[in-house]
């Protein structure tokens, strides 16, 4: 609730034209305790109350597993990016497409309009992005070992300074 | 083609780029080898401040050629003739190089094979 409180303040302030800037946790009003999600609700009672507190219906509400993410009861919510959300569409926070109350993806500074779109099908697939970055870098490491023995330098000997010794060229002696 | 063919062919025998001679320098020469000169001497070089690798036997050709530039900057290209004397000196101290790592490998392919004659008269016996 109090985080919502706190979106609904910087929302009024946009009313004069400026913009608002509620990246993730970089609030103007700096860090409360409030803001911080509450821990994984295991009952159906906290469950509610967790989506009371996110404006969002109880059917829809689904938090993160409680596996080691560290999200508490904050909502999984669907991963669209800002790019997909339709422009034409009277948001009421058209610089995020966002609407009044709506919850905030837990990532939402990472898939915003200038950020990566997550909900968009990549033109080269993720999988052969990894894969012919590997196998490039990997297949000129290759090239080192494979080649590592059959090294050749040129056919010289090290430079003769005459502070190391004697040296002679190769004619006879007088 | 030759060099690096005997390089793969018998790797052991190819002196590596930063090892010195093994052999004895006056070996295998009958009538002996004329040691190199060394004209610049050491007062010299350590006043021109010269980088420690600059201190070869092309020492004195180098010093001229600074010389020769110091006394005619900003016209330098009158000084073509030091500036190729010098490299022509420094071309031949490479050549030499050259002939030092090729007797180096031939000693030791023959070293090669006098071990291997050596041990094929071992087990003869």
């Amino acid at each position: 609730m109090a985080l919502l409180r706190s979106l609904v303040r910087k929302g009024l302030s946009s009313s004069t034209g400026k913009n608002i800037t509620f990246q993730a946790l970089r609030s103007a009003g700096g860090w409360n305790k409030d803001f911080a999600p509450g821990p994984f609700p295991k009952t159906e009672e906290e469950r509610r109350a967790a989506a009371k507190r996110y404006n969002m219906h109880p059917d829809e509400y689904q938090p993160y597993p409680d596996e080691s993410y560290g999200m508490g009861d904050y909502p999984k919510l669907p991963d669209i990016s800002g790019e997909s959300k339709d422009p034409y569409y009277n948001w009421d926070f058209p610089e995020h497409k966002r609407n009044f109350g709506d919850p905030i993806h837990a990532h939402a500074d990472a898939i915003g309009e200038d950020r990566w779109n997550i909900s968009a099908k990549p033109k080269i697939p993720y999988k052969t992005q990894i894969l012919v970055s590997i196998g490039f870098i990997g297949s000129l490491i290759g090239i080192y070992f494979l080649t590592y023995d059959f090294t050749y330098y040129q056919p010289v000997m090290p430079k003769q300074l005459p502070a190391n010794g004697v040296h002679y060229t190769f004619e006879p002696a007088e | 083609m030759g060099t690096y063919w005997s390089s793969y062919r018998h790797p052991e025998n190819f002196p590596d780029r930063a090892s010195e001679p093994t052999f004895d320098p006056l070996y295998g020469f009958p009538n002996g080898r004329k040691p190199r000169e060394m004209i610049a001497t050491v007062e010299e070089m350590e006043a021109a401040k010269l980088d420690l690798i600059d201190r070869d036997y092309c020492a004195h050709k180098l010093l001229e050629f600074r010389k020769c530039r110091s006394e005619n900057w900003p016209w330098v290209a009158n000084c073509k003739h030091e500036k190729h004397a010098y490299l022509t000196c420094e071309f031949d101290d490479f050549v030499l190089r050259m002939k030092e790592h090729e007797r180096e490998k031939r000693l030791k392919d023959r070293q090669m094979r006098l071990n291997a004659k050596n041990k094929a008269l071992e087990f003869s016996e």
